[in-house]
């Protein structure tokens, strides 16, 4: 129990941090939390458009999976098994949310440093895209998010949402369609 | 992966591909939240939980607020038989140097049960025997604090606050 200060933050894997909270040892898991705060963040923001839904979705993901994480068959595949309750997740808070009107995010890291011409610029690309985004059917945007910007392979895409694999390729098609559509009108205006 | 024609949609996935900050206050949220389940019938006491929605504070504010949580959480360990009796307390303190649990079964010693952090979760074990025991939580060596979701004790004849744990068979 007399560990040293800090050593989840370098030297435990996934799996060990598991069967540590399994045994009783709740800090485990909030080395865990830290691990995959951002990663997972970045695509419930991008999903849901709204920083606020995100890290509600986000902050209840860590808890749902805490609550069932017996049922986590494979510790070493934590990561993975989180992802699909955070995408589970996003899905039932996009549905809720889909008649509010889209916040886009801007994240202010990414504008650091930037001149103002620079900063003026990013700021109007990053609105588009976010605008392009959330023009994209929901099962369309979270493929093309899955597979183009969490880099998953389809297999694992499909292990997440429950699509088969030829439904998924289908889908990130339509959205790179969709999304170079939109962007030319975006030029247009 | 893209036709020569995709070198917008290229950079859209440059752009989504940018960090996202999230508020590092959400981990203590997290736990907090985690923290405040408990074994079926072996809490001491219900324990607050965070709202969702509405806890948006800034990260110092968020730090301050749940320095002020301290929860004391049962756990049993493995299906070692004197592990049933081991109590886990935590205390989510981002912003504690150290902390160390103090009580009736260490003699108030904060020597004999110090607690150990990651991400600014403090916890320590101790396994009690059936009783009733008072405790409290030494934060950075000088702050007393009791445990808000427990009942407080009543007698703090040292003028500290403390809080109360009574340990029984089933469903204590």
């Amino acid at each position: 129990m007399n560990q040293p200060l800090g050593i989840d933050k370098v030297e435990a894997s996934d799996a060990e941090l598991v069967r540590r909270v399994r045994t009783g040892d709740i800090r485990a898991y909030g080395t865990l939390v830290a691990r995959y705060r951002d990663r997972l963040g970045r695509y419930a923001v991008h999903m849901l458009g709204d920083r606020e839904d995100a890290e509600e979705a986000l902050q209840d993901s860590f808890v749902r999976a805490y609550r069932s994480l017996e049922r986590c068959d494979d510790p070493a595949r934590f990561g993975a098994w989180l992802y699909g309750i955070l995408v589970n997740r996003c899905r039932t808070t996009g549905a809720r949310a889909a008649r509010r009107r889209r916040m886009f995010v801007r994240d202010a890291d990414a504008l650091n440093g930037a001149t103002h011409a620079d900063q003026a610029d990013r700021v109007e690309w990053s609105d588009t895209v976010n605008r392009a985004l959330a023009r994209l059917a929901p099962e369309y945007r979270e493929a093309f998010l899955l597979k183009h910007v969490e880099d998953l392979e389809y297999e694992e895409m499909g292990r997440l949402t429950g699509a088969g694999v030829s439904a998924l390729k289908m889908r990130v098609k339509r959205a790179r369609e969709q999304l170079q559509r939109f962007l030319k009108e975006a030029e247009h205006v | 992966m893209f036709d020569r024609d995709d070198g917008a949609l290229d950079r859209v996935i440059r752009q989504l591909r940018q960090p996202v900050s999230i508020d590092p206050a959400l981990d203590a949220r997290v736990m907090e939240e985690i923290a405040a389940d408990a074994a079926p019938g072996r809490l001491a006491t219900p324990r607050p939980r965070f709202p969702l929605r509405g806890a948006r504070w800034p990260w110092l504010a968020a730090a301050a607020v749940l320095g002020a949580i301290l929860i004391a959480r049962p756990w049993s360990a493995g299906g070692d038989t004197d592990a049933l009796n081991a109590f886990q307390f935590v205390l989510v303190a981002p912003q504690a140097s150290s902390v160390s649990l103090v009580g009736d079964f260490n003699d108030w010693d904060p020597a004999r049960s110090p607690m150990q952090t990651a991400q600014g979760i403090w916890a320590t074990t101790v396994p009690l025997p059936p009783g009733r025991y008072r405790y409290a939580f030494l934060v950075n060596g000088v702050e007393w604090r009791a445990d808000p979701g427990a009942p407080r004790a009543g007698d703090d004849e040292f003028g500290t606050p403390s809080s109360v744990i009574t340990v029984g068979g089933k469903g204590s």
